[in-house]
């Protein structure tokens, strides 16, 4: 359906008046009054991006240490997560039953798995920021398999009708239909468990922070600085944390456009 | 020379004890062009299923190409066309026409000069590089067809290949499959609901009744060939319609 | 159509019950290894009967507590704050699909912004409402409200789009007035995707409100644990909440499973004929 020009300026236009009318209010403190709070601990964007300019090598110390377990985790649970499907879709009575179990684990609070990986990594290094690091990445690398192994066995399994008869009728063995016709049919479902994956393993790095023993990262220093009444500090990296947030689900976005374009619809 | 022999053949399935085909035979020629027509539920698509070993019998026996189903298949020996197109919308319609000869590891050049020449054959030379959904339902069970055909197949079986689509665009793909058959010489079986489908198409129309599925007639259809659009209006095709209509049981 | 029998071994239940059994054995054997080498294995892996037998047992761990009573006093906290957290974040969630659907101008205004909150770690920002708000109890609640909001809203929406142009066309026909349309198609239309939204709103809820906890000494799950593995109190109490937690979690799903069902009684069998 092609959109008109009027349609899309003002759905370009409406929604940046409103960030612009929001932001006014901000300044003025009109949102304060609303909220019924101040400007220490809800300080002035001219004060946050302030702070956000004078600690650059500070925050890009603990925006790395993020990175590092986000895109860990990520990386690794992806491709454990696909493993556990295919090994599901080669036996789809065993391991759906499987599956099923899997998916509980989608419903275990992030707050409870992260002190229990925490307390099972404590040998794996003599180093603490090592052995941080790995129970932080495994933490996200725990949930986003459990994404990705749900999502991609329906990718593996949903085929159209008649498709995999096709296949056989071209007497093609278990190997090649998986090539040819599984795999490809997962893409546009494993691009789909990625757009929960990439906003979930931003939000578990942050948290397993909370509870890690190492003390770096943005999840960290926003509880921190609040433990200190350093408002102004913890909303600069509330900034930063929401712009990792959107810069890496614009990443995703940007590689589904690449990976699916005409030839698939997600 | 028999192309496809089947000997009183007959299918329960076990899901739910239903008898799906009793007591089929039937021979098939080399070239022949025959139709399997019915209602639905009266087991021809079971029987399509079957001479392309995507089902096993319960009862019965059958050779197809002088062997088992199982070693046509395994062979190549057929192609087969669905109801729906079952494109890959991931691969452009070059790259699905040249999805069998891939499994059947065809080097690349001639993979692309088979599925292009195939294209050609019906009608497709101006989209090779164009997505499944940028195609109308014709042009898609058009890629579908060459896509059957590319494996150079001595039989190709349809499926009710032309019930989704609207009148006009059923009749020129009549038309072509009927050119495309002369020109190949292939053995085509073919499913449907039409009567008047059937009888345009073949040299034998095998009706089939429902409860449980049986081969209920046979009707020699002995229009002379080329057959042109036109001659379903003369009164030969309609005598064979009502023949056709007249044989069927119990619907 | 009548279904064959199956035996009980190649039964669903039976393949979940060797999956769990599976888990068990797993954990049971890592438990057994963790004994040999640690001093004090229960931080790190109990025994899976250790956490039962410190569910069931009596003695007081703290305050004159029992681990139990500790958990479920802290449940009560955390679970009524995730409730209505979870009720306000649901009634504004579909109130703004209903409106985004309705004026073309609220949707092209919220839209983005329903986008960029999948975006941005909203359970990060926990402890600065927790600043702005000051209160635990009320912090609980909007965190889980908004947590809760935004995969209701997405889901609503997407249902009340679905509905397809014939049939509005339809009712069209009918000359129904917006409000007859929108009561007898559009939302019966929409609800289970709502009830999808709210499916995996409420894990969410949860997890929120027991986040929140650990920010604040105030009571609740979150706090109880936090406390328990600095070893203010029996680690047991770490262990029983983390199943607790993952229970409840499973149980919420199932809760909100139910209310499906007991609300759309058709749903299942419209989907069965649909299907056949």
């Amino acid at each position: 359906m092609e959109q008109s020009v009027k349609d899309r300026v003002s759905g370009i236009v409406l929604p940046v008046a409103f960030a612009a009318v929001l932001l006014v209010l901000w300044q003025t403190q009109a949102l304060h009054a609303i909220l019924g709070t101040d400007t220490f601990t809800f300080p002035l964007p001219g004060h946050i991006a302030r702070i956000l300019a004078g600690n650059v090598p500070k925050i890009l110390e603990n925006l790395s240490a993020t990175c590092t377990v986000v895109f860990g985790g990520l990386a690794i649970g992806c491709v454990a997560g696909y493993g556990i499907s295919v090994a599901a879709a080669m036996s789809p009575r065993w391991g759906v039953g499987g599956l099923r179990v899997i998916g509980a684990f989608n419903a275990i609070p992030i707050v409870a798995l992260a002190p229990v990986v925490i307390n099972l990594t404590r040998d794996v290094s003599g180093d603490v920021e090592v052995r941080s690091t790995v129970a932080k990445i495994i933490v996200v690398a725990l949930l986003c398999a459990v994404v990705m192994s749900l999502g991609a066995y329906r990718g593996l399994t949903d085929l159209k009708p008649f498709s995999e008869d096709l296949l056989l009728s071209y007497a093609a063995d278990r190997k090649t239909i998986f090539l040819k016709l599984r795999l490809p049919n997962s893409v546009p479902h494993i691009f789909i468990a990625l757009r929960v994956i990439v906003p979930t393993s931003v939000i578990s790095a942050l948290i397993s922070e909370y509870f890690a023993e190492y003390i770096i990262g943005i999840g960290r220093m926003i509880r921190d600085n609040i433990t200190l009444a350093q408002y102004a500090t913890a909303w600069a990296y509330i900034v930063v944390a929401c712009g990792l947030g959107i810069a890496s689900y614009a990443v995703l976005l940007l590689v589904e456009k690449l990976v699916c374009g005409k030839r698939w619809r997600t | 020379m028999v192309e496809i022999s089947i000997k009183d053949l007959g299918m329960v399935y076990s899901r739910n004890e239903t008898v799906a085909l009793e007591g089929v035979t039937l021979d098939i020629e080399r070239g022949e062009f025959v139709s399997l027509l019915g209602p639905s539920g009266c087991g021809k698509t079971t029987l399509l299923r079957i001479i392309a070993n995507l089902l096993e019998p319960t009862s019965g026996a059958l050779t197809v190409a002088d062997g088992t189903p199982e070693q046509a298949r395994k062979d190549r020996k057929y192609g087969i066309v669905f109801q729906s197109p079952v494109l890959q919308n991931w691969r452009t319609v070059r790259k699905n026409v040249e999805l069998p000869l891939e499994i059947m590891h065809v080097p690349p050049m001639e993979r692309r000069e088979r599925a292009d020449a195939m294209l050609h054959m019906v009608g497709l030379h101006r989209f090779f590089d164009a997505y499944p959904e940028e195609l109308s339902g014709g042009m898609q069970q058009r890629v579908g067809i060459a896509r059957a055909l590319v494996i150079e197949p001595e039989i190709l079986l349809m499926d009710e290949p032309f019930s989704a689509l609207d009148e006009f665009t059923r009749e020129k793909l009549q038309a072509d499959l009927l050119q495309i058959w002369q020109e190949s010489g292939k053995t085509i079986v073919f499913v449907t609901h039409n009567i008047a489908e059937a009888v345009y198409l073949s040299d034998r129309v095998c009706v089939f009744s429902p409860r449980p599925g049986r081969l209920s007639a046979v009707v020699d259809v002995k229009l002379k060939r080329p057959r042109p659009l036109e001659i379903r209006d003369t009164a030969e095709f309609v005598e064979y319609v009502a023949r056709v209509r007249g044989s069927f049981e119990g619907v | 159509m009548a279904q064959p029998r199956v035996h009980f071994t190649s039964s669903n239940l039976f393949i979940t019950l060797v999956w769990i059994a599976i888990l068990v054995c797993a954990w049971e054997i890592g438990a057994a290894y963790i004994e040999t080498v640690k001093r004090t294995p229960e931080n790190v892996l109990p025994h899976l009967w250790q956490i039962v037998q410190s569910v069931f047992s009596d003695k007081a761990v703290a305050g004159g507590l029992t681990a139990r009573q500790i958990v479920l006093n802290a449940a009560a906290a955390t679970l009524a704050r995730a409730g209505i957290g979870f009720a306000i974040g649901t009634g504004i969630g579909f109130g703004l699909a209903l409106l985004m659907k309705l004026s073309g101008i609220v949707e092209k205004i919220a839209f983005p912004y329903l986008m960029i909150i999948q975006m941005i770690p909203i359970l990060g920002m926990a402890p600065i409402v927790l600043g702005i708000t000051g209160d635990i109890g009320q912090s609980r609640i909007v965190i889980a409200a908004i947590l809760t909001f935004y995969p209701v809203a997405a889901n609503t929406l997407a249902g009340l789009k679905s509905v397809e142009p014939e049939k509005d066309s339809l009712f069209l026909s009918y000359a129904a007035t917006r409000p007859q349309t929108y009561v007898k198609l559009y939302i019966p239309v929409a609800l289970p995707y709502f009830f999808t939204g709210m499916k995996i709103a409420a894990p969410l809820a949860i997890t929120a409100s027991i986040l929140v906890d650990t920010l604040q000494g105030d009571g609740g799950l979150g706090c109880m644990l936090s406390q328990s593995l600095k070893h203010a109190m029996s680690i047991f109490v770490f262990w029983q909440i983390v199943f607790f937690s993952a229970i409840v979690g499973v149980l919420s799903i199932n809760a909100v499973t139910l209310a499906e069902r007991l609300a759309l009684p058709n749903e299942r069998r419209a989907r069965k004929w649909s299907k056949a």
